[in-house]
């Protein structure tokens, strides 16, 4: 019983990040720049999540804001290279990851390995101790519940507001959008910058509330979970919850099955995030569906004056 | 001031390339204006710099006088610009309503959404236009794309319409309602520039013409009907040239038959229905038929690209289980695609390398382990000589060809393997009339020695002067079939017949 | 050229266009241009934590090139980088991005391994053995990927990233347990015999994996340049449509050169364990994907460039090792200096294929 609390329990926690990281990615695949960087623009979330919490005197609202503003430049960053300067998305992305190793492993010395208090659950007196569901639903922190607004939010400004419409268009037909008069780049560019937030959001979650503490490299591939999860969820803000969920559970469970002596080799278990997200790969590419593909202009840059 | 826009020593280059020459270019307030040319001579990009899609070298650019600056889409439909371009600015995956919000959505969300569906309303009424607004622009039929691109502009307060081929894409009457619309909207005191190559269209209804030839202007008057048609082609061309009278040859065996295919698009909607179709060895059949009628996907079939759901596919007298491209070009069955730079060539690799990649395993240039380059820069040399390929060495990169050039090149590939069945697939599309001549003689030559080909082309005067067989295809099925010399009238009414569920006339 | 004035500028847009034609000198010389400018700042970076530039330039360029023990030093390094470098080329040349080599490598290192621990083979032939292994595992990891690529269209980065994690668990599990070294039972594999380890060639620490980069330099070569599956391979890569639409086996290629690449990752794999490690470790690939992919991006994907991009990746890296040491700085750091290089190169190849004009718009 206790095992199923717990797990129930922590699945939202391991769930946040890659939900986070998921909707900027959506954001920014949507207008048709596919960020493969996730990885590295998470771990310098995560640093300086860790930074701005102990340098502004332990303040997790401060920790959480630097993070996430972290994310936002690099994104930013990003979204100049691959938009302005036209770079090609895949070895920008790739580069990325390495250049958020580097940094992190370069600059963050003085804060790596610092154990911090981080932020806490809410506790809501009846509702969070009802047995089994009661922590898993009432007893979270603060940033998930956010989380499930941003969901909602980025859902709405997707789909019924006119920037969201625009914003699709871009990814859909950059051509026809131009000839709109919307301006793609600035469209472009502010995906990857509002993505770039997200992600660093889901860095500083993973440092401030998951693990309470910045350790190397310690995003372990989140950030391609993440990516992957968004041809799972086809695209689509709500169903990202679901996959959030899933993987949430499967990464909740191993330490889990680890404390109470589950009879299978600990390797083999820490290998099991990364085999399901395989498994959600392929099942997602068995089952495409028309209507729910990919941005057509996912990837592709963008040049007006290219003879058509 | 009657002159609505106005260009005047416009320059523009795209490398190399010179599309515009010192062009002119003059439309009045309440006229219809043909701008008249081969593929290449310039109209569309001399409009596209009006539409702000391209920024001149050097010229100017005036509306009712005044020099303009038109730096994007924005300021040309500030200008009261309006362009209907070639290929549709429309998002697919949208609704009607959803595309015109992309272009004139203000304010909140709501708001736009409904002022707008009035606007569609109103407009798709004044001028019988019958367009629902929620319906997802894939499901349209072209026509109804390009209404919907029509009211788009109208709604922008457009009072300078530009349409770029627009009849390229409809069927004889639907162009006619288009033009006679267009008409009425001169009359309204709008100024139409008709972008167009089709002779006839300059007669029937333009007010006035401009010839471009190479990226410079040759002539403009404003009486179509002082001169002759045979004159306007000499300014188009520079020389006249008619089609040749051929002698039809009789067939030799079956080369090709296909039995009851069926194929459904990806949205449901049935492309071929109960399709059938016999090839002869020695003789073109020319397939004619308004575009979206299942042209795309029988050759989409017969290119090996897909498979269809249902029918036999009879090579040669051998059933193809699962046609693939190299399957099929094993066994003598080539093409030459209809988009010749994304499935006819590899832009960023050689002439050279274009000229000889399907003819590699037939080991002329080498075995399997070393490729004899030698042999193959002798063979491209060849080759742009018999062709006269302009512009091209063995290792000219082949995206820098011409339209013309590039297709000599695809056929030069493709008519090098002595194949015994060919589909040539809208092979003419944006060339010159020397170019056009050049590979229908091509295309004769290969059906003399023995090769049965398919001619699948929306242009039904180049069927009528080549093919040896005409068949007619609509909703996916062929609608009739006659040996040549064939009746226009008669194939034209079964173009369009039944397309909409009226009865045959 | 128009006298400037106000008119002038306010006449004029800057518009970008694509460039048609991209002369070869140019292009070079922004790469290189690019190079030294990402070196520039990497020494900047250096400067900032205190690092003296005659330092700087002692270990970069004095004991790296101009001493013995340094060219050997880099050439061994380079090896392992070159077999990389051309695996990633090999498969991005078709448009399959590889990056699962460092799993790829492990896996080669595991094939080695196998025939080392359990001592399959006459000790003459065990080498050779242990080549051919280590190629064979090399490219079964990189099999999954490619069938799902060429028949589900599964993004290829992801399912060989994650490849690489599970690779790394599944040695991880092997060296902590059955695999652990029975000697000092820590979480390495049982050290190689004589029989299993590349011998050196004589001058200084050079050893047999040069022979080795140098056959598979030539084998690439003669693929890529030489060969029918060279040639259309091109077409793939660059126009799948239309090598699809002609008739070549584009699934076949594609898949071919991702099991290639995955064969020459798995060799650098057996190069380390067998030269340098003598032994099955979990650290041993660290870095190398992410060179491999850096490795072919700037060598165009061809390999004799490959095999000068390495060489120099080569001298980075123990220039690199030998500043760590001096001025405990971190191993993060080469990967950030191949990072900053990397942005630079790319972004500077918008100034090749893009062209900045000013556009002329109104009056006479």
């Amino acid at each position: 019983m206790d095992l199923l609390t717990n797990w129930l329990a922590f699945t939202p926690v391991f769930a946040m990040p890659l939900v986070a990281a998921a909707l900027g990615l959506i954001i920014n695949e949507r207008a048709g720049i596919l960020n493969l960087g996730t990885e590295g623009i998470m771990l310098c979330g995560a640093l300086v999540g860790v930074v701005g919490y102990i340098e502004f005197g332990d303040s997790v609202a401060l920790g959480f804001i630097s993070g996430i503003l972290a994310g936002l430049v690099l994104g930013f960053i990003f979204g100049f290279l691959v938009v302005v300067m036209r770079t090609n998305q895949v070895v920008t992305g790739i580069t990325f990851v390495i250049l958020g190793s580097g940094l992190t492993g370069l600059m963050g010395i003085p804060w790596v390995n610092k154990a911090i208090a981080g932020i806490s659950p809410i506790h809501i007196p009846f509702l969070t101790d009802i047995p089994i569901i009661g922590r898993f639903i009432f007893g979270q922190d603060l940033v998930v519940y956010v989380t499930i607004i941003l969901t909602i939010s980025t859902w709405y400004f997707l789909y019924r507001t006119r920037m969201g419409l625009e914003l699709r268009a871009v990814g859909e037909n950059p051509q026809a959008a131009d000839a709109d008069g919307i301006n793609v780049e600035a469209y472009r560019l502010f995906a990857a910058t509002i993505g770039g937030a997200f992600i660093g959001l889901a860095g500083a979650y993973l440092a401030l509330a998951m693990a309470k503490i910045f350790v190397l490299d310690m995003t372990q591939g989140r950030g391609w979970i993440a990516i992957a999860l968004v041809i799972f969820a086809r695209w689509m803000p709500w169903r990202v919850i679901l996959g959030g969920v899933l993987f949430g559970s499967i990464e909740a469970l191993i330490p889990r099955l680890k404390a109470i002596g589950f009879p299978i080799p600990q390797y083999y278990l820490e290998m099991t995030p990364y085999l399901a997200t395989l498994a959600v790969l392929i099942y997602a590419a068995i089952r495409v569906r028309s209507g729910q593909e990919a941005p057509k202009a996912l990837g592709t840059p963008y040049v007006r004056q290219d003879r058509q | 001031m009657n002159t609505a826009l106005e260009f005047l020593g416009v320059h523009k280059s795209f490398g190399e390339n010179h599309a515009l020459v010192d062009a002119f270019f003059s439309v009045n307030w309440g006229e219809v204006h043909a701008l008249l040319g081969e593929n290449g001579a310039g109209k569309s990009t001399l409009m596209n710099i009006a539409s702000g899609l391209y920024a001149p070298d050097r010229g100017v650019v005036k509306i009712s006088g005044k020099a303009v600056a038109i730096d994007g889409p924005q300021a040309a439909s500030a200008l009261k610009i309006g362009m209907i371009h070639q290929h549709f600015k429309l998002v697919d995956n949208m609704t009607v309503l959803e595309n015109i919000v992309l272009r004139h959505g203000k304010g909140r969300w709501k708001n736009s959404l409904e002022k707008l569906r009035k606007q569609i309303s109103e407009i798709s009424e004044q001028i019988g236009f019958g367009i629902n607004p929620d319906a997802r622009v894939d499901t349209l039929s072209v026509s109804e794309q390009q209404r919907t691109e029509i009211i788009k502009v109208l709604l922008g307060g457009a009072e300078i319409l530009i349409l770029d081929e627009p009849t390229a894409v409809l069927t004889d009457e639907e162009s006619a309602r288009l033009l006679d619309q267009l008409k009425l909207f001169s009359r309204q005191g709008k100024s139409i520039v008709l972008i167009t190559h089709k002779l006839r269209e300059v007669f029937s209804h333009a007010d006035a013409v401009t010839v471009m030839r190479d990226g410079k202007t040759v002539d403009s008057r404003r009486n179509p009907k002082s001169i002759s048609p045979t004159g306007l082609s000499q300014l188009m061309v520079g020389e006249a040239k008619e089609y040749e009278n051929v002698s039809y040859s009789s067939p030799g065996p079956l080369a090709l038959e296909l039995k009851n295919i069926r194929m459904t698009r990806d949205n449901g909607v049935i492309a071929l229905d109960d399709f059938n179709i016999r090839l002869f060895s020695g003789q073109i059949y020319g397939l004619a038929g308004v575009g979206g009628n299942g042209q795309t996907e029988l050759a989409d079939i017969l290119m090996g690209v897909r498979s269809a759901n249902d029918g036999c596919f009879i090579l040669l007298g051998e059933e193809l289980k699962t046609p693939s491209s190299k399957n099929l070009r094993d066994k003598g069955f080539t093409c030459i695609p209809a988009e010749r730079y994304l499935y006819g060539l590899a832009g960023d690799l050689s002439v050279m390398e274009n000229r000889v990649i399907t003819h590699l395993s037939s080991g002329r240039f080498g075995p399997f382990t070393w490729v004899n380059r030698r042999a193959i820069s002798q063979e491209t040399i060849k080759t742009i000589e018999d062709y006269n390929i302009h512009g091209a060495k063995p290792d000219t990169r082949a995206r820098l060809l011409s339209g013309g050039n590039a297709q000599k090149l695809v056929l030069s590939r493709e008519l090098a393997g002595h194949a015994k069945v060919l589909l040539a697939h809208s092979p003419t599309r944006g060339l010159d009339v020397r170019a056009c001549a050049a590979v229908h003689l091509a295309l004769r030559e290969a059906s003399q020695t023995g090769c049965a080909i398919l001619l699948l082309s929306e242009d039904l005067d180049e069927i009528l002067a080549i093919s040896d067989r005409i068949g007619v295809i609509n909703s996916g099925k062929i609608v009739g079939e006659f040996d040549a010399p064939a009746d226009r009238q008669e194939i034209g009414h079964l173009m369009v017949a039944s397309s909409q569920g009226t009865s045959e006339e | 050229m128009s006298v400037i004035s106000l008119e002038f500028i306010r006449r004029r847009r800057l518009a970008v266009e694509v460039r048609q034609q991209i002369w070869l000198p140019y292009r070079l010389s922004i790469i290189i241009g690019s190079v030294l400018f990402g070196l520039g700042i990497s020494v900047a970076i250096l400067l900032g934590r205190g690092i003296e530039i005659s330092s700087i330039y002692e270990e970069f360029i004095i004991f790296t090139f101009f001493n013995a023990a340094g060219i050997s030093a880099v050439i061994v390094e380079s090896i392992p980088l070159v077999l990389v470098g051309l695996g990633a080329a090999m498969a991005f040349r078709v448009n399959f991005w590889n990056i699962g080599i460092e799993g790829q490598m492990f896996l080669g290192a595991i094939g080695a391994s196998i025939i080392a621990l359990f001592n399959i083979g006459p000790e003459f032939l065990r080498l050779p053995l242990m080549l051919v292994f280590s190629v064979l595992f090399g490219m079964l990891w990189a099999l999954g990927p490619a069938l799902l690529k060429v028949r589900l269209k599964v993004n290829e980065v992801i399912s060989t990233l994650l490849l690489n994690y599970i690779a790394y668990y599944f040695v991880l599990n092997q060296l902590f347990g059955p695999w652990k070294d029975p000697r000092d039972k820590f979480p390495h594999g049982e050290q190689y015999e004589n029989a299993e380890r590349l011998p050196e060639i004589g001058w200084e620490q050079v050893h047999y994996g040069v022979v080795i980069v140098i056959l598979m330099v030539v084998v690439v070569w003669w693929v890529v340049d030489r060969s029918r599956f060279g040639i259309s391979s091109r077409f793939v890569g660059i126009n799948p449509r239309m090598a699809l639409a002609v008739g070549l086996p584009v699934s076949a290629i594609t898949a071919s050169s991702a099991l290639i690449s995955g064969g020459l990752a798995g060799s650098a794999g057996f190069v380390i364990a067998s030269a340098t490690e003598f032994r099955l470790t979990f650290t041993m690939a660290a870095g190398y994907g992410f060179s491999g992919i850096v490795i072919a991006f700037l060598a165009g994907s061809r390999p004799i460039p490959t095999l000068v991009v390495a060489f120099l990746m080569g001298s980075l890296y123990v220039a690199g090792e030998s500043m760590k040491i001096f001025y405990s700085l971190p191993d993060a750091l080469v990967g950030l200096i191949q990072a900053i290089i990397v942005i630079s190169v790319i972004a500077s190849e918008f100034f090749t294929r893009y062209r900045l004009r000013l556009a002329y718009f109104g009056g006479a």
